[in-house]
């Protein structure tokens, strides 16, 4: 095979055993690779009713066909399993360059069975595979597990591993891999930690072959032309990291307040900035394999409560930890940041939880009784506080541990979690930007932004300018977005690609790479058709139309202040249209005829 | 009026906002702060255009009067009072 390398291994975990098979070719060409392909063989092999923390929940690891090629910033890779936090599928995306390593060892994918009697972790040298004991580095962080297997394995070794989160099935707990990529969203660490995998460690020598090498080099040239010369590629996102995000989505009334309560405006959001980041902790940028842009931010707190070297914020935690809590104290965000990290959680859920627990502390549902120390908006000390407390289930950590849609409904106020389908929605608010909303209601993993960024016609004016305040067109926008998505995430390469390029690029690469014609229309055809197949599974899971929706606040209570004034999310006004749209009868199942015309019947 | 400058933007100008500027719309307050700083500010706020031809605004910058984006108010004629706030952008991305 050319792009895909042609192989996986199976590991059972239970009885140690070990085996390489052959990848199918149809199956890759229908599903692609990473999201899309691992969810395909999840379904394949398992029961969809499981515990997803129990032993029977596969946990794949699968990349894309362009996944370690030279094809525009092709780093990327995908955990698969059922969720825990979610009970619906989890395909978790991460960049670095733990992916590419798995192809040049001559794997596309790993699929890990059962649960070991004890602490291992996975050592790929090419063709020699072995478990381990990894008893001596259960309990340790991300840094020091990765320095410890790079140290025994081999320093050029790639490593994915849990932190202490995924060890005590906290559910929202990431795989890290590179130290600070992260399989972030939905808790794929904590079915890693059931399974008592502490780490996969790939160290590849070999390469992947692209079927036609001077298209493919003529492709990806191009790709990387207008990557380069976009001003959001080639400038913004270098220079300031997606931090940069804070300010315009304060000025147009959407960056959400105190757990969505006070949206509108958050007084002091430069102080949390791109720029302000830019001027102050930054110390470098940095990027995944094969990248162009650098998004990512090495920082330095140099003195103070905070004080230490990491990684991020990214735009999603500088918001959950910051606005999102009322904090505007830019090293304690970084510091709640490093924790995730370090520790492996999601900021995301971590971030949106605490927002919740300050809430119920503010109404009085709980109180110091059950927490221990004061808390409330605004409240830093609180808010790194319980980030580190929640991965080790210490405390009141251990009701954070839960996420928030568990917390706000064990303390009688699930109106006051800020979730769809259990998983906490990320910094655009929903009433300003009403195609989120739609996204965010009908996303197959719950509250997700990635899987359809509306924010990119809503507020970023990429492709073409949308108003953020209307309904109309919205259901098409997100349904081509989505799926999309779903082939971009399946091919390997990193989403931000798609703020300079599009799906003829895409194809242009994956026709040149793989010797099978990807025209838009196929790549398209197949995003639809994984995004049907992960609705299909959330059905069986017993979800139905009344999850594709909003939490209250944002249907109910209008914006308060700032340019959005007075909107709710009019989700009545999408939803119908968007069911039409994918070819769903109206309680929002796939229609025999759409399962037939996408091979899924 | 309130004149927000973001990002790149801000390397230009040295400053974050200003009340220096002032118009009845948007194109006479765009043009005064173009004249100020010159040339690359000139460049990210308009689209190259013949000295008789109309204005156009640039590509890569949004524009918000009072949080909403010009492209749903009257664009480059959107009238504009002296309690007006502008935010100025460079086009950008992330999430």
């Amino acid at each position: 095979m050319y792009g895909w390398v042609g192989y996986i291994l199976r590991v059972n975990l239970t009885d140690g055993t070990i085996k390489k098979e052959a990848l199918d070719p149809v199956e890759a060409k229908n599903y692609i690779g990473a999201r899309g392909l691992g969810t395909r063989l999840w379904i394949k092999e398992c029961d969809p009713l499981i515990d997803p923390l129990s032993p029977e929940n596969n946990l794949i690891f699968m990349t894309g066909p362009l996944t370690g090629t030279l094809a525009t910033n092709a780093g990327r890779y995908n955990v698969i399993c059922k969720a825990p936090l979610t009970g619906a599928m989890a395909a978790s995306n991460s960049g670095g360059y733990w992916g590419p390593e798995l192809k040049y060892a001559g794997y596309d994918g790993i699929i890990f069975e059962g649960k070991a009697e004890k602490p291992v972790y996975l050592w790929i040298k090419d063709d020699q595979v072995e478990l381990r004991s990894a008893e001596h580095i259960w309990g340790k962080d991300v840094n020091e597990t990765t320095d410890t297997l790079k140290e025994e394995t081999d320093f050029d070794a790639r490593v994915a591993c849990i932190g202490p989160a995924g060890e005590n099935l906290v559910k929202f707990a990431c795989i890290i891999n590179d130290y600070t990529r992260a399989a972030g969203r939905s808790g794929v660490g904590a079915v890693m930690g059931s399974k008592n995998l502490k780490a996969v460690v790939v160290r590849g020598t070999g390469a992947v072959k692209v079927a036609d090498p001077d298209n493919f080099y003529a492709a990806l040239s191009k790709a990387r032309k207008m990557v380069a010369e976009h001003p959001v590629t080639g400038q913004g996102l270098p220079a300031y990291g997606t931090e940069i995000l804070i300010n315009i989505l304060d000025q147009s009334g959407g960056l959400p307040v105190n757990n969505f309560r006070d949206s509108g405006t958050f007084p002091n959001a430069d102080a949390t900035s791109g720029e302000t980041l830019a001027k102050t902790y930054l110390v470098r940028n940095k990027g995944c394999m094969g990248c162009s842009i650098g998004c990512g931010r090495i920082v330095n707190v140099p003195d103070g409560p905070y004080k230490g070297f990491g990684e991020g914020p990214e735009y999603e935690a500088g918001w959950s930890f910051g606005a999102d809590c009322g904090v505007d104290d830019l090293a304690a965000i970084i510091k709640a940041n490093n924790y995730c990290n370090e520790l492996g959680m999601d900021p995301i859920t971590l971030g949106s939880t605490i927002a919740c627990a300050f809430e119920l502390f503010e109404i009085g549902a709980i109180t110091e009784k059950e927490t221990g120390f004061p808390l409330g908006f605004g409240n830093a000390a609180a808010m790194v506080e319980l980030s580190r407390q929640a991965a080790y289930r210490e405390g009141f950590g251990n009701e954070i541990a839960e996420g928030s849609y568990r917390l706000a409904s064990k303390y009688g106020h699930p109106e006051l979690s800020m979730t769809c389908k259990k998983q906490e929605m990320a910094a655009y608010d929903p009433r300003v930007l009403q195609g989120m909303g739609l996204n965010y209601a009908t996303n197959n993993r719950g509250g997700c932004h990635v899987r359809g960024y509306m924010t990119s016609p809503e507020i970023l004016g990429i492709p073409e300018k949308l108003d953020n305040l209307a309904t109309e067109g919205k259901a098409g926008w997100t349904k081509t977005f989505q799926d999309l998505t779903a082939a971009v995430d399946s091919s390997g390469i990193c989403l931000f690609l798609t703020f300079a390029i599009g799906a003829p690029e895409l194809s242009e690469q994956m026709t040149a790479a793989t010797g099978i014609d990807f025209t838009v229309e196929e790549l398209l055809k197949a995003g639809e058709r994984i995004w049907n197949m992960e609705r299909l599974f959330n059905i069986t899971n017993g979800f139905t139309k009344k999850d594709d929706t909003l939490p209250p606040r944002m249907l109910k209570e209008p914006v308060k202040v700032g340019p959005a004034k007075g909107n709710v999310n009019r989700l009545e006004e999408m939803l119908p249209e968007y069911y039409k749209l994918r070819g769903w009868d109206e309680e929002g199942r796939p229609t025999p005829e759409k399962l037939k015309e996408l091979g899924l019947q | 009026m309130k004149v927000k400058f973001f990002a790149l933007l801000r390397d230009i100008t040295g400053v974050k906002e200003t009340t220096n500027f002032s118009g009845t719309t948007l194109v006479e307050l765009l043009e005064q702060i173009a004249n100020h700083y010159g040339k690359e500010m000139s460049n990210w706020l308009f689209t190259p255009t013949g000295p008789d031809e109309e204005k156009k605004l640039g590509k890569d910058v949004i524009i918000l009067v009072n949080g909403r984006a010009i492209e749903h108010l009257a664009g480059l004629a959107t009238p504009l009072k002296e309690d007006d706030e502008v935010a100025i952008f460079p086009r950008l991305a992330g999430g």
